[in-house]
């Protein structure tokens, strides 16, 4: 599949990381082929994939914590070396916070690692408290604060020395809902500061709403790239339409008929509409047929992950 | 250095925040102390400030140091491990050798608090120690240097949870002790285990130390010189080697 990309607007701004044609194998298992990934100051690049397609091990290569067999990385235009630590902040999956310290405590110790002290130590635990909302609870242990707290503090340790790079792994796995808002808004918090941050996720709306660039990774190569509407061109169509009706072969017929692509999404028939059609041309074009229901909703990241990864749970019909 | 006492810094604030350990690190000692004094006094009719300054360095090498250097360097890197903090370490800039040497800090404040409790107590019970400040100073260092280092590879090798580090010293540790003369001194064993205890660190650190306080010979205590200083050098390149598996293996995210 052909790699879509864009470098509008690439040129103006300075690149901040950048991998050329790297490539990892473990013993014969090839998890990462011919990797080319950009990322300009203050973007928020979202990267996407299945399991097992290769984001961790992406990673942990931009971490430093893996050496590809083959390629470059870059960071701030300098070859990946132990002091990139410096550059970059992680705040992995889990939170792997130490449960007897304070989020006070947390910020300190890791401000230490990378060389804050001080007065100016001082400041960046402050601001980085007031970042992630948790000034009220400086002084609680890590083991008090509830999952999405954890999640933040965990994020305000990745910000500690002002990174150049914010690694976030899943941030928002295992939050309830209340929490993910807040985790949503300290992303839009950090990306206003002009943060560029390297989102990994599996929630695609999540990606959707917070990401400028979107990367999707598949078996190691990544099979798109680019802005969302970039990415719709994948997708030649104005909106989805799904119908829900007890003769579906009829419905295929008549869509074929008018030369409509069609999906199975999960249990869903769905239609791509070429053109934004009205209801009343749509329920004129299946007139005859019983129809139960009808959803119209755009193209939205999932149907082009869904093209682009051809998950088990897209049929493609006709 | 600043990430050495960072990590110093972060090991004592959790222990402070558990004051019960804290507690429990000062008791423990103290008791061992008292009872190896009851029945020094009692079964060889020494007197008991000779009794204090028979047990004092037993109890120092065998019940503080060991513990809360050996044992307590264990349950520092298990939880680090078993809690996945050792990833956010890797992530930063920290080198092995601050790790190891915060660690090292860390357990050496405790070690050196205990080992005041033991002198003050002994001393206050009538026991008069000779010997060369500087050198004692200087065997408690190595003492400890060689526990943290032997922690370091049992907790990077060898356990993996937090219950594992009790087997381990119940499994190795006690036994260690008893045959290293920290419970009941060495002379009181037979020949058979005189011989074996001769391969035990323990009986040579014991050693070291009581010759040292009782300001014997160099030439009496070189040998038990010689090994302290040797098996520290082999627990330090040993740590050294098992830091850097330890990291190979559990650095990916």
């Amino acid at each position: 599949m052909a790699i879509l990309q864009s470098n509008a607007g690439a040129g103006a701004q300075s690149v901040v990381l950048r991998l050329e044609g790297v490539c990892k194998t473990f013993g014969t298992r090839q998890v990462l082929t011919n990797l080319h990934l950009s990322l300009t100051a203050g973007t928020v690049y979202g990267l996407l994939g299945p399991n097992g397609a290769g984001k961790t091990t992406t990673i942990n290569i931009i971490c430093n914590l893996l050496k590809p067999d083959r390629g470059q990385v870059w960071l701030d235009n300098s070859p990946l070396s132990h002091h990139s630590k410096n550059c970059i902040g992680v705040a992995p999956q889990q939170n792997l916070l130490y449960p007897s310290l304070t989020c006070r405590e947390h910020l300190c110790f890791f401000g230490q690692l990378y060389g804050l002290r001080g007065k100016q130590l001082r400041e960046r635990v402050k601001t980085c408290l007031e970042l992630v909302d948790l000034t009220d609870r400086a002084d609680s242990p890590a083991e008090t604060l509830s999952g999405g707290m954890q999640r933040r503090l965990s994020i305000a340790v990745a910000l500690i020395h002002q990174p150049k790079l914010v690694i976030l792994d899943e941030p928002t796995t295992g939050l309830d809902l209340e929490a993910r808002y807040q985790m949503w808004s300290v992303i839009r918090h950090l990306q206003e500061r002009g943060t560029t941050l390297l989102i990994s996720s599996h929630f695609l709306d999540e990606i959707e709403r917070l990401c400028q660039r979107i990367g999707i990774l598949q078996q190691g190569k990544l099979i798109a790239e680019g802005t969302l509407p970039e990415l719709r061109q994948h997708i030649p169509a104005q909106e989805i339409v799904t119908i829900q009706s007890p003769v579906e072969a009829a419905v295929l017929d008549r869509a074929h008929a008018l030369g409509l692509v069609t999906r199975r999404y999960g249990q869903h028939l769905a239609l791509w509409i070429p053109e934004l059609w009205e209801l009343k041309q749509i329920l004129e074009y299946f007139e005859g047929i019983p129809i139960d229901a009808i959803t119209r909703q755009p193209v939205t990241l999932e149907h082009i992950y869904l093209e682009l990864t051809q998950q088990p749970a897209i049929q493609t019909l006709g | 250095m600043q990430g050495t006492i960072a990590v110093a810094q972060r090991i004592l604030c959790e222990l402070c925040r558990r004051r019960r350990s804290l507690i429990l690190w000062a008791v423990f000692p103290v008791f061992i102390l008292l009872l190896n004094v009851a029945i020094l006094e009692e079964r060889t009719q020494l007197s008991l400030a000779e009794a204090y300054k028979l047990a004092t360095p037993l109890t120092i090498v065998g019940a503080a140091l060991f513990f809360s250097c050996l044992g307590g360097t264990v349950s520092t890197v298990v939880a680090e491990r078993e809690q996945q903090t050792i990833k956010r370490l890797f992530l930063s800039p920290l080198s092995g050798v601050a790790y190891f040497l915060g660690i090292f800090l860390a357990h050496s404040l405790i070690g050196i608090g205990q080992t005041l409790i033991v002198f003050t107590i002994a001393l206050w019970g009538g026991a008069e120690f000779g010997g060369s400040l500087g050198l004692t100073v200087l065997v408690i260092a190595l003492s400890i240097l060689a526990y943290v280092g032997c922690g370091f590879i049992l907790g990077t090798q060898i356990a993996k949870r937090t219950e594992d580090v009790n087997a381990l010293i119940a499994t190795f540790g006690v036994p260690l002790l008893l045959l290293g003369g920290s419970f009941i001194p060495a002379e009181f064993f037979p020949a058979s285990l005189q011989e074996i205890a001769l391969w035990n660190p323990v009986y040579h650190i014991n050693e070291l130390l009581a010759g040292v306080l009782n300001d014997r010979a160099w030439s009496e205590i070189r040998h038990h010189f010689t090994f302290l200083l040797s098996f520290a050098g082999v627990m330090v390149v040993g740590a050294w080697l098992s830091y850097n598996q330890m990291r190979e293996r559990e650095r990916n995210l």
